[in-house]
């Protein structure tokens, strides 16, 4: 009763609705300002640059933050992706840093105390792919409960089907593999969920482990029949290319032979961060939907789920499905960037890197699955910097003697852990941090 | 052909070589899965983390035993102690404070510790490979055609001592008891006065030890010992769940009967399809009978 009592006695002055053009325009400067910034080339040195991006990804923040609907909300408008003001504002200063980060990468600059820049690029491309995998992987485990270790299974999928579409059937239409690759993977996803139906947990776990090993069989039983020991190689003449009826396209210019080759950091860039953020999207939506909540609930409780309707089998095989088709694009996408796929680019260390991930992110978020696998890889380009230049950790031999083992003792110390102490990850370090803010920001005003 | 078949023979020598080396690799699977069932019956806690334990005892095995140049039975005297003290370290410092949290956490967490292990062996011992061990009695007879090694009946002899020795223990000793009752119903247990705790502080020990024992016998039969020999963990699986997870002796059936299909997977079509037909066998045993042969049959079907 208090609610409407309440909603009764606020005034109208709380009720706020901005006009369209309002609710796009950050967005929109979010969107074109990244450009006319990375398009003024070195005329403007980097710190004045680095002020201008400072100072409009505050501005969109803020603009976001101010224009968005308040008040009574309809139920149209409650939901909405983005619906409360913080939510905008992250919306649209990512959409700023997202947009901006090649540009700044790309830069000729060499920032004090040798910071590792010039391997940041690559390390945020397989961020991008990881986050994709990594969230797909906690779709599965996490918002619908199937625990599931054929993750890696997935991902040689999408390098076969990469093999067979991308470069077999034709060198380099990676456009094709792409949608194949998640063809391939919903139905195999489906079909490897099938023991979900019958066993859990443990027995669900073990089952799909099994699968795992078929499907390394049948990845070098591929191999091996069609491309020898070398394994398949995606570079080169593989490399995905923009077709000459797209040259037309702004900001496509083909090199001396006539072609657009997809071949270095800044052009992948751009193919993998939209297929990333719109898979994301796409699973955020998806746990926003009908589907999505059957999912969670068939995760809580499978019997009071199929006592409110919700068909059981059908939900825990779509999960699977939906799952396994972002997991086997991930793949595919990871083969043609990464540009070879070995005999041993997949085994039981790629399953735990995984773990790793959502672990440290965060369990069951999909945000942890972004922060998991920024931790993830750089991790080790921090520590190496750390080792190398930072004052006095570089004069401990004992860092530098064995440093791929100390990264992954560190990687396996943390999962224990956050396990232990913190079992929402750094997706619930940055949630507390965002409510301290909040409850901080809220006491100064009172 | 993408699916090759090897070469099918008849040759009876042939396949009783196969049959031996087979019920060896099997003695040695059952040595791992002893220790998965151990921590599984009485604790639930699937183990992710035991083909490194094994490793662990493994390389402890090569400092105690060749490094140190110890007496033999003191040697492994000190080995089995310094896992014990090993496994009461993992109870009290990690899974104490895992005791109620999710079963996928409790998962990772093993997994977690496995990472610890792994990097903690190549800082301290290195990635350079190290000769097997050559301990026990290394001669070997022949039966029909087929060569017996002495070393797989002493690992045969050890796994079976281990078993009966754990059954004993279980039926008649009070912590057994303890052990049983903390694995039917750990509220019942803890009213009755048992400290949970201390049970599973045991329960871990006892795994440890048995991890010890297991790197020992297997550091006999591996080609080397690197830091690869941590597959055998996942290579037991099968086993440990074909024999059922709560059952001691289901482990040893299990251990042979999955080690015996490997062995004739291994030799008629080929080494790819040992992890495979393995795996296989045990997806049908889950589909057929969830809990195993000889598993507890409190299971939550779907």
């Amino acid at each position: 009763m208090t609610a409407v009592e309440s909603s009764a006695a606020r005034p109208e002055a709380h009720t706020y609705r901005p006009s369209a053009f309002q609710r796009i325009l950050p967005f929109a400067i979010a969107a074109v300002v990244p450009f006319i910034l990375g398009a003024t080339t070195s005329d403007v040195s980097f710190w004045w640059k680095a002020l201008i991006t400072v100072i409009v990804l505050v501005a969109v923040a803020r603009l976001a933050w101010k224009w968005t609907p308040r008040g009574e909300l309809t139920h149209r408008e409650d939901m909405r992706l983005w619906r409360t003001p913080s939510d905008r504002s992250w919306a649209a200063a990512t959409t700023f840093g997202l947009l901006v980060l090649p540009f700044i990468l790309a830069s000729d600059f060499t920032p004090p105390m040798d910071f590792p820049w010039a391997t940041w690029f690559a390390v945020v491309n397989l961020v991008l792919i990881f986050a994709m995998g990594a969230a797909a992987f906690n779709l599965l485990v996490g918002y619908s409960g199937q625990i599931s270790l054929a993750h890696v299974a997935f991902l040689a999928l999408g390098s076969i089907v990469g093999g067979i579409v991308g470069v077999q059937w034709s060198s380099g239409n990676m456009w094709l593999a792409l949608p194949a690759s998640a063809v391939a993977g919903a139905v195999v996803g489906a079909i490897s969920g099938l023991p979900a139906l019958r066993l859990k947990h443990l027995y669900l776990l073990l089952a799909t482990f099994g699968f795992h090993f078929v499907m390394m069989l049948v990845w070098r039983e591929y191999l091996q029949e069609y491309f020898g020991f070398v394994g398949i190689r995606f570079k080169g003449e593989n490399s995905p290319r923009i077709a000459s009826w797209l040259h037309w396209l702004p900001g496509i210019d083909p090199d001396q032979n006539g072609e657009f080759v997809i071949t270095g950091q800044f052009r992948w860039y751009w193919v993998i961060m939209p297929i990333t953020v719109l898979s994301i999207l796409f699973m955020v939506n998806v746990v926003r939907t009908r589907e999505g909540r059957a999912f969670a609930a068939v995760r809580d409780r499978d019997v009071s789920a199929s006592l409110l309707g919700i068909n059981v089998a059908r939900s825990k095989l779509l999960a699977f499905a939906v799952s396994s088709a972002v997991v086997a694009m991930s793949g595919t996408l990871a083969s043609f960037y990464i540009g070879s796929r070995g005999e041993d680019s997949f085994n039981v260390q790629t399953v735990l890197n995984y773990a790793i991930i959502i672990v440290v992110g965060g369990f069951s978020s999909i945000q942890g699955a972004i922060f998991g696998s920024a931790f993830f890889w750089f991790l080790p380009e921090w520590f190496k910097w750390a080792r190398e230049e930072l004052w006095l950790v570089r004069d401990i031999d004992f860092l530098s003697d064995y440093p791929s083992e100390i990264d992954l003792a560190i990687k396996g110390f943390l999962v224990v852990i956050i396990l232990m102490f913190k079992p929402d990850g750094l997706a619930g370090m940055w949630r507390d941090l965002k409510a301290w803010l909040g409850r901080k920001l809220a006491g100064s005003q009172a | 052909m993408l699916l090759a078949f090897g070469n099918f023979t008849a040759d009876p020598s042939v396949n009783l070589q196969l049959l031996i080396g087979g019920l060896a690799l099997g003695a040695i699977y059952a040595v791992v899965a002893l220790g998965f069932v151990l921590v599984y019956k009485s604790t639930d806690v699937l183990n992710l983390a035991h083909g490194e334990f094994l490793m662990l005892g493994a390389y402890f095995a090569l400092t105690f035993l060749v490094s140190e140049n110890l007496n033999f039975f003191l040697g492994v005297f000190v080995l089995l102690l310094v896992m014990l003290v090993f496994g009461l370290l993992v109870h009290y410092g990690i899974m104490r404070r895992m005791v109620g949290q999710g079963f996928f956490a409790i998962v990772l967490i093993t997994l977690g510790i496995a990472t610890i292990i792994r990097a903690l062996l190549l800082i301290f011992y290195g990635p350079t490979e190290r000769a097997r061990l050559d301990l026990l009695p290394q001669g070997s007879f022949e039966i029909g055609g087929a060569t017996v090694r002495h070393v797989d009946l002493i690992i045969f002899a050890v796994v079976a001592g281990c078993v009966l020795l754990f059954f004993a223990f279980f039926k008649y000793t009070r912590l057994g008891l303890h052990m049983r009752a903390v694995a039917d119903d750990i509220e019942a247990a803890a009213a009755m006065g048992i400290d949970p705790d201390k049970v599973y502080a045991m329960t871990w020990a006892a795994a440890m030890v048995m991890a010890g024992l297991g790197g020992l016998l297997f550091g006999h039969v591996t080609g080397a010992i690197d830091r690869s020999i941590e597959a055998i963990g996942l290579r037991a699986f099968p086993a440990a769940v074909v024999g059922g997870l709560t059952s001691l002796g289901g482990s040893i059936v299990g251990g042979l009967v999955v080690g015996v299909i490997e062995q004739f997977a291994n030799g008629h079509l080929g080494t790819k399809w040992r992890e495979p037909v393995a795996f296989s066998v045990m997806f049908l045993v889950l589909l057929v009978r969830p809990t195993g042969l000889w598993g507890r049959k409190d299971l939550e079907r779907v």
